[in-house]
């Protein structure tokens, strides 16, 4: 199909000083875990999204020197040559797609912990890091001014010798321009600081001096938080936010705008549960106004309605995006075709951010199980190898693996039989997607539904069976299936098992009618009393999701904790709101704490570490501290129980009961995926059906074939015709 | 003891699509086919009397061209142990009631002692194969049908329909008979893998009206209308007004001087 043509204005092409864009996708910097140490992986995420239609596509931040160290996170590095070589590989593939380059100077200041290079980092004044609290930056005098300013220019050289067409200097999220702005950070009295032009003297100088080495070569760009939302302790885009866009602008080719800082930085990469679409317009859009040069902006811009329209209303002139083009790389080129019901929508869930929060491993999404693993697993987002066998596949079970796992499958050419008990494919997705803000996660099932009624046209053989019983070990033995995968999900537990006491508590038991899991709650069948008692030891969101849900419902919900609350919502920048929403709503929260019993009406609690601190051998039977004395009751009249998960996995372990009827049967395999194997994030889920799905031909597919690494090699200096033997100083 | 169950192969439209050149469908090239739903409710009831009883046979059937015959694989691959697909290319286009002249043919043909069709057809909705199957046969028979009592080989067959309002109308019905059965009879079961694959070595009688002894001048006598035309409606569509603000109070002026013209 031919692109609408209320879109077109979204494919007009842009020029940003010496170089054009040529249409208005533009992947922001955004971090992936390849860094410049991992090239493949960096240079094939990256082109891939060249390869699919964005027409600029940028590194993660990118180092401009050692003392900008974030170890433990990762980051790119242009330090020297060898990062030059390794990022070489990133420019070259995208421009054999015909996409620009672009990379991310970054000075972290205070915000770095220069755990690797053991730098001392400089900044306008002396602070330690709200984001790192045990760092502290060295108040830059004029000679570390100077210093500073050509950190920049020596890296945006070596970033002109590797390939890069856009050059960024670096100021949102509270890096070192930015800090210079701020009077958040900044308390100078010299040249550099107090007046408003004082307070931009450093970021003005370091663009005019990065244009004058590469402005006619490169575009130059800047990232910049127009607001920090802290109101007038910072900058507000009215009052000083406007003012330098106007000082600056003669030096920048391109404005890349966002809120907020580094140590909230969930204000711009706004997690679904809080922020729509376009949630940064009301500040972005005041940009345009006083440049005279291309702005760009994101807000998880998923929509492409949403996109031709903020160009059109002239709020920005560029769609920035990074979690969209992770969660689809081909957005651009399905668009143009006409395909937008193949758009594999970004649900807003942080997962990929996540990985990076917790400090570099490779990033993943939920929606797409290719992301990171396009040059380690040579896996490419839109095209399949051709099935590899004729075997027919049972996939039982449409929640997030199984779904996948037949899509992938069906792309390939095999005929799938996919059966759910449910009504609808989705999984444990259909009752995630009914808590408060989580709609958009909906988007998971909506992007399977889609597909796999597409792909089952295809192929008359294939067949989708939805809202039957759920299948017995007979059922599934006599189904006539070459290979069978299961992926019958997961359950939470019912009798309060949790990780931290690996056993139930007494009296709990949800056949009880004050007892209830998150399953019985979805169900709706159970009354919930007003007063409840919400027993978390998980540490996401489905404690802190049905709080929200009971509270909202009008009940008084007490959370007990024997883990952190969300804690990995720190990391999907979910959890500074959702701990607003809990205080605003007065949710209480009582850390620390377990269950020792409960009985109808009360539970019994204590505190975690409510027992002696000294430790003792005192002999066999006898505990080596001083017994907890911490207990006390609490009332309820319904107990949540969010203790843990048990996988559903009694229809594989049935089957492998009795494999030595397979044969007989013509079963060459049956396979375990997703919850039913493990419970995992839905993310994860879907990657083992994704790649069960690529590999079931192998000869185990159960287990992952082994994926490329890219490691130091010993023998092979980072620095071209450097050293690699150990040397001592003599 | 066998009842036969006609199928229709029925198009589904894309979502946008063209009319062919001669106005009388749409073009080919948009148009996708599959089993019709309402088949699926009757192919169900006639595999729940033979699993429930022995000695009956049930065979599925349908007019069409060699793509059709995925229609009666898939019901093939539920249960069934042979079909029968009549088609001739004369008979593109051809209409009910000359559709029904084949499928009686067939009844005949094959000794059935009951007819289940499904009530209507999901792309021509003219609810009429089946009833003019029965006129054909001079068998009597119930449209609409939501349950069915039917012992195999009684005399009488009872049966509920549903109607307006949630009111039942139940009848008895002598036998043979043509039922057209309405969605919802039953809950319709998938095929298996198994099922899949032994469907494709299950027989397929491959017949064209000749075979059955219905000649041209008999086909082309049963039709009993000729189709006109098929079009698209002309709607009524939302104009936006582009241009600057003057060009755009010109445009809406035009308008309603245009609207008030007309009226």
């Amino acid at each position: 199909m031919a692109r609408d043509p209320k879109y077109d204005i979204l494919f007009e092409p842009i020029k940003i000083g010496p170089k054009v864009l040529r249409n208005r996708f533009y992947q922001v910097p955004h971090c992936n875990g390849a860094g410049s140490d991992r090239p493949g992986f960096q240079a094939a995420n990256r082109s891939i999204k060249a390869e699919g239609g964005w027409a600029g596509i940028c590194t993660e931040y990118c180092s401009v020197h050692p003392e900008s160290d974030d170890c433990h996170r990762l980051s790119a590095r242009l330090w020297d040559e060898g990062d030059v070589r390794n990022l070489r590989a990133m420019t070259d593939h995208i421009h054999k797609h015909g996409a620009l380059a672009g990379v991310e100077m970054w000075y972290g200041s205070a915000h770095a912990p220069c755990m690797e290079s053991r730098c001392t980092s400089y900044g306008p004044s002396q602070f330690n890091s709200e984001f790192e609290n045990l760092t502290y930056c060295h108040e830059a005098d004029q000679d570390d001014i100077n210093r500073l300013e050509q950190l920049y220019v020596d890296s945006a050289l070596r970033a002109r010798d590797a390939g890069f067409d856009i050059v960024y200097v670096y100021g949102a999220h509270s890096y070192l321009p930015l800090q210079f702005l701020s009077p958040y950070y900044n308390k100078r009295t010299d040249k550099y600081g107090g007046s408003l032009e004082n307070r931009a003297r450093f970021w003005v100088e370091t663009l005019e001096k990065v244009r004058k080495a590469v402005g006619n070569d490169c575009a130059i760009a800047t990232r910049f938080a127009v607001d920090t939302l802290y109101g007038d302790a910072g900058v507000e885009v009215e009052v000083d936010g406007i003012k330098f866009v106007e000082m600056a602008d003669p030096f920048v080719d391109l404005w890349d705008v966002n809120v907020g800082d580094i140590a909230e930085w969930g204000e711009d990469a706004g997690p679904s549960r809080f922020y729509r679409q376009g949630h940064q317009i009301p500040w972005q859009q005041h940009i345009k106004r006083v440049s005279k040069k291309a702005v760009l902006g994101v807000g998880r811009f998923t929509d492409a309605e949403k996109m031709a329209e903020v160009i059109r209303n002239g709020h920005l002139d560029i769609i920035g995006a990074a979690r969209p083009s992770i969660s689809d790389p081909f957005l651009p080129q399905k668009i143009n075709e006409g395909r937008i019901d193949d758009i594999r929508v970004c649900i807003g869930c942080n997962v990929c951010i996540s990985r990076w929060e917790i400090g570099g491993p490779p990033f993943i999404c939920t929606q797409n199980a290719t992301a990171g693993e396009e040059y380690r697993r040579g896996w490419h987002p839109e095209k399949f190898p051709k099935r590899g066998s004729d075997d027919s596949i049972l996939v039982v079970g449409a929640g997030p693996a199984g779904a996948e796992a037949s899509r992938v499958l069906m792309e390939r050419g095999y005929t799938v039989h996919l059966v759910d008990s449910a009504e609808k494919i989705g999984g444990c997705v259909n009752s995630i997607a009914t808590l408060p803000g989580l709609g958009e996660w909906g988007y998971h099932r909506d992007y399977r539904e889609t597909q796999l009624n597409k792909l089952v046209k295809k192929n008359k053989d294939s067949q989708i069976a939805l809202g039957r019983k759920a299948m017995t070990v007979d059922e599934c033995l006599n189904y006539g299936a070459d290979k069978i995968i299961v992926a019958t999900g997961a359950d939470w537990r019912s009798d309060g098992t949790s990780g931290l006491t690996h056993a139930p508590i007494p009296g709990v038991d949800a056949s009880l009618d004050w007892c209830v899991t998150p399953e019985q709650i979805f169900e709706g069948k159970k009354k919930i009393g007003k007063r409840v008692v919400l027993l978390n030891c998980d540490c996401y969101f489905m404690a802190p999701s049905l709080a929200q849900r009971l509270r909202t419902a009008g009940h008084d919900v007490t959370i007990v904790s024997g883990v952190e609350l969300a804690r990995y919502m720190h990391f999907t920048l979910e959890s500074p709101n959702l701990h607003r929403w809990l205080h605003n709503n007065h949710v209480e929260i009582i850390s620390g704490a377990w269950a020792s019993r409960a009985e109808k009406g009360r539970v019994e609690i204590y505190d975690v570490l409510g027992d002696g601190w000294e430790r003792q051998y005192r002999g066999p039977g006898k505990l080596p501290r001083a017994e907890n004395t911490t207990q006390r009751w609490i009332e309820f009249d319904s107990l949540v129980l969010v203790t843990g998960r048990r996988s559903r996995d009694a229809l594989y372990r049935g089957l492998k009961a009795r494999a030595s009827e397979w044969g007989g049967k013509g079963i060459k395999g049956v396979y375990i995926i997703g919850d039913a194997w493990a419970p995992k994030l839905i993310a994860d889920a879907t990657f083992d059906g994704h790649r069960i799905a690529r590999e079931i031909e192998e000869k185990d597919p159960q287990h992952a074939k082994p994926y490329r690494r890219e490691v130091a090699v010993w023998g092979a200096p980072h620095m071209p015709g450097g050293k690699f033997e150990i040397e001592y100083q003599q | 003891m066998k009842i036969l169950v006609p199928v229709k192969q029925v198009a589904v439209l894309d979502e946008d699509f063209e009319l062919r050149d001669d106005g009388l469908d749409a073009d080919p090239d948009f148009i996708d086919h599959e089993s019709n739903e309402w088949d699926d409710y009757s192919y169900e009831t006639a595999l729940q009397i033979m699993e429930a009883h022995s000695g009956v046979e049930v065979v599925p059937m349908t007019v069409g061209p060699e793509e059709a015959e995925e229609s009666l694989r898939r019901c093939l691959a539920k249960g069934g142990e042979r079909a029968v697909r009549v088609w001739d290319d004369a008979l593109a286009g051809a209409g009910p009631a000359t559709i029904a002249k084949l499928i009686a043919a067939v009844a005949r043909r094959e000794g059935a002692d009951m007819v289940f069709a499904g009530t209507l057809s999901a792309d021509h909705s003219f609810a009429m194969t089946g009833i003019c199957v029965a006129a054909e046969l001079a068998w009597p028979h119930v449209a609409v049908v939501t349950h069915l009592e039917y012992e195999p080989g009684a005399a009488k067959a009872t049966v509920q329909r549903e109607l307006e309002g949630g009111l039942v109308e139940k009848l008895t019905v002598d036998c043979p008979a043509v039922l057209t059965i309405q969605l919802g009879i039953n809950q319709p079961r998938y095929a298996s893998l198994r099922g899949v694959k032994q469907a494709k070595e299950k027989p397929v009688d491959e017949l064209t009206p000749a075979d059955l002894g219905v000649s041209g001048e008999d086909l082309a006598a049963s039709a009993c209308f000729r189709l006109r035309r098929m079009f698209k409606p002309a709607k009524g569509q939302a104009e936006l007004i582009e241009g600057t603000a003057a060009e755009q109070a010109a445009r809406l002026a035009t308008i309603i001087k245009e609207l008030k013209g007309a009226a």
